[in-house]
């Protein structure tokens, strides 16, 4: 499954979200009333699911922040991140 | 499934009695009974259970402590799933008297260290997503005697440390709660004289100080599956004291 897919699906069941694959989009935001609504309980949890799931540590709070923002950073920065 | 359960204060009459409650009626669980000192009544315990009961060191008042005892669990390779944050002392004087170093002990041990313990579990808990944390705050966080000021309002921060912690860690599977004993039977100052014990019982409804086990099977059930809705709860086990 492509990482895409499957952080969308991570998402959904992890935050116990209400909602379809197809209604997250990869540029809407994660946080705030203006996209899906997520808030800092969930930041939490996306960094645990991340690093549990991609192997992927965020070093510091203002890197998670940048990370986080949408699908398509987490989709970035997992890429982006050296191969073991 | 198997699971480990750390239990703080474990060589007081009310944290024996919650680590014997566990070995007795959860046969899969392993328990860690976490002392500093005063290890003899714990390793009694201990030795009745060889494979299944172990003493940890832990000084709840440090971090570097936890960080340690958490590591020692892992490397056991039954993951930890409950946490009871038991350990506590009071030392008690009106406030006029209290000396600095009595505020700072008595918080630091009832209410920090509970802070300590909640924060070195919960990156584990959250892996798993599932946990049970329970914490012993105390009928004094309730009803704030004369004389305790530091020891009611640590726990009553304990209590709220609960409540806050219960919202944070809802989503992860994991529940946070309180109990709040009232006079338990072998957890009682040995200064208090048999006449004052005799007048203190008839203030109470029961007429009698709780047993060991009432409390610790109260601990039990919000440590179990059965519990699973109830979080950010504080149940006082006083025999309608309050």
């Amino acid at each position: 499954m492509p990482i895409r897919q499957r952080l969308k699906v991570l998402l959904i069941s992890e935050l116990m979200l209400d909602m379809k694959e197809d209604d997250i989009g990869d540029d809407t935001p994660l946080f705030g009333p203006a996209g899906i609504g997520l808030d800092s309980v969930d930041a939490l949890q996306l960094v645990v699911m991340i690093e549990k799931n991609f192997g992927y540590k965020m070093a510091d709070q203002e890197q998670a922040k940048r990370v986080l923002h949408s699908v398509k950073t987490i989709v970035e920065a997992l890429e982006k991140q050296p191969t073991a | 499934m198997s699971r480990s359960i750390l239990i703080t204060g474990a060589n007081g009459a009310l944290g024996l009695a919650i680590a014997e409650h566990f070995l007795t009626k959860e046969e899969s669980c392993r328990v860690f009974l976490g002392v500093r000192e005063r290890r003899e009544r714990a390793q009694e315990l201990a030795a009745q259970f060889p494979d299944r009961a172990e003493l940890i060191a832990l000084e709840v008042t440090s971090p570097e402590a936890w960080k340690s005892a958490l590591s020692e669990i892992a490397s056991k390779g039954v993951p930890l799933g409950v946490l009871i944050n038991n350990a506590g002392f009071h030392d008690d004087a009106l406030l006029a008297n209290m000396t600095q170093n009595q505020w700072s002990r008595v918080l630091d041990a009832n209410l920090n260290a509970v802070f300590h313990g909640c924060q070195a579990v919960l990156p584990v808990m959250m892996r798993e997503r599932q946990g049970r944390i329970v914490n012993i705050a105390s009928l004094s966080a309730l009803h704030s005697p004369a004389g305790q000021t530091n020891y009611a309002a640590a726990k009553a921060g304990v209590i709220g440390l609960t409540q806050s912690l219960a919202k944070e860690a809802a989503r992860m599977g994991i529940t946070v709660n309180a109990v709040c004993p009232g006079y338990i039977e072998g957890g009682l100052p040995a200064d208090w004289t048999p006449e004052h014990l005799k007048t203190l019982k008839m203030q109470l409804p029961m007429r009698r100080f709780a047993k060991p086990a009432e409390v610790a099977a109260a601990v039990f059930f919000l440590a179990s599956h059965e519990a699973s809705y109830i979080t950010g709860s504080t149940l006082k086990i006083d025999g309608g004291m309050l």
